[in-house]
């Protein structure tokens, strides 16, 4: 396994790398190539490649255990944004179990593996990408390099932009959000991402928005 | 791939970001090789321009910063051209230079993930 970190700044990575011990290589993607390259649009996804350098499943959702959040009551009396927020959380797809054992047969079996797709099937099954989704490649990028050289407020023009453009990439206003909501000295991102002043969406209402929990993630067709 | 009127681009920058190695025969990514006559200067570096309009890729432009950026490909209409991956370099824990070939031999499970 090799993880990678579509993530702000490395150092907004390292805590949680350091934290898990890992014994596979931890990678950090700052510019966000791997949405571009692999056709990442949300996390936690993942691609299978193959010991050729073979692609044999396109970027899909990749949990493998299931959220605590999902099978709880939701408590009586939470704030109504954070209610509603778990409410959409639990709406997601879960096939956690199956994604799993899937990964596991294709280790064990290779080609073999019912899940182990062809060349061709990887890039069927990969997301389309129109003009726009590409406009929206370029334009958060754009946008990530003017926030490391000039400052965060010239990105901003060009992350509403990405926004409009792929409002099914969810790294993209994810990463946007975060850093306009996120207290200045907090020790951990803000995960809530709400209203703001600097974007039109949050994270809540854009959920809603764009089909709700069921919609929010690239389910596995295994 | 971020641009600037005064850096050239490289073959190699240009397939670095893009995963599309640029060759006398063309632009290729995988088995997929596009004719781009004239993208591939004798000095090594590529004319952009060609190479976008040939795979596809906008570009976009900050006019108050005199900077670019040019998009994926939209050739095949989806997010992979090829079931090739492409090997980007990335950055590990200690900040070292990373890529997916160093494991060739051995399956990869690449799982994205972030702290938001």
């Amino acid at each position: 396994m090799v993880t990678v970190a579509i993530d702000v700044e490395p150092s907004h990575a390292h805590r949680w790398i350091d934290a898990a011990h890992p014994t596979h290589p931890s990678l950090i993607d700052t510019r966000h190539v791997t949405d571009e390259l692999f056709g990442f649009v949300n996390i936690p996804m993942a691609v299978w490649i193959d010991e050729r350098g073979i692609l044999v499943r396109p970027a899909e959702a990749a949990s493998i255990e299931r959220s605590p959040l999902r099978g709880r009551p939701i408590p009586e009396g939470l704030p109504d944004r954070i209610e509603r927020a778990l409410r959409e959380v639990q709406k997601m797809p879960d096939v956690s179990d199956e994604y799993r054992a899937a990964i596991t047969d294709w280790a064990r079996r290779g080609s073999q593996s019912p899940y182990s797709l062809s060349p061709d099937e990887v890039v069927a099954r990969s997301l389309p990408r129109d003009t726009d989704s590409a406009r929206a490649a370029a334009c958060f990028e754009l946008g990530e390099h003017l926030r490391r050289t000039v400052g965060d407020d010239a990105a901003v023009r060009w992350w509403r932009e990405a926004h409009r453009l792929q409002p099914n990439n969810w790294t993209y206003k994810r990463q946007a959000w975060t850093l306009v909501t996120t207290p200045p000295g907090a020790a951990e991102n803000d995960l809530m991402q709400g209203p703001n002043d600097v974007y039109e969406g949050n994270w809540l209402d854009d959920v809603i928005a764009s089909g709700g929990g069921e919609a929010y993630t690239i389910v596995p067709q295994l | 791939m971020i641009l600037t009127p005064v850096a050239p681009v490289s073959a190699e920058r240009f397939a670095e970001a893009t995963g599309w190695h640029i060759r006398p025969e063309g632009a290729c990514r995988g088995e997929i090789c596009v004719l781009a006559p004239g993208s591939l200067h004798d000095d090594g570096t590529v004319d952009v321009s060609i190479l976008a309009e040939r795979l596809g890729m906008p570009i976009v432009t900050d006019a108050q910063h005199g900077v670019s950026a040019i998009g994926p490909s939209t050739l095949s209409g989806r997010a992979l051209p090829t079931a090739v991956a492409a090997d980007p370099e990335l950055i590990d824990r200690d900040g070292q230079p990373f890529r997916l070939s160093s494991l060739r031999g051995r399956k990869v499970l690449l799982v994205a993930w972030s702290s938001y």
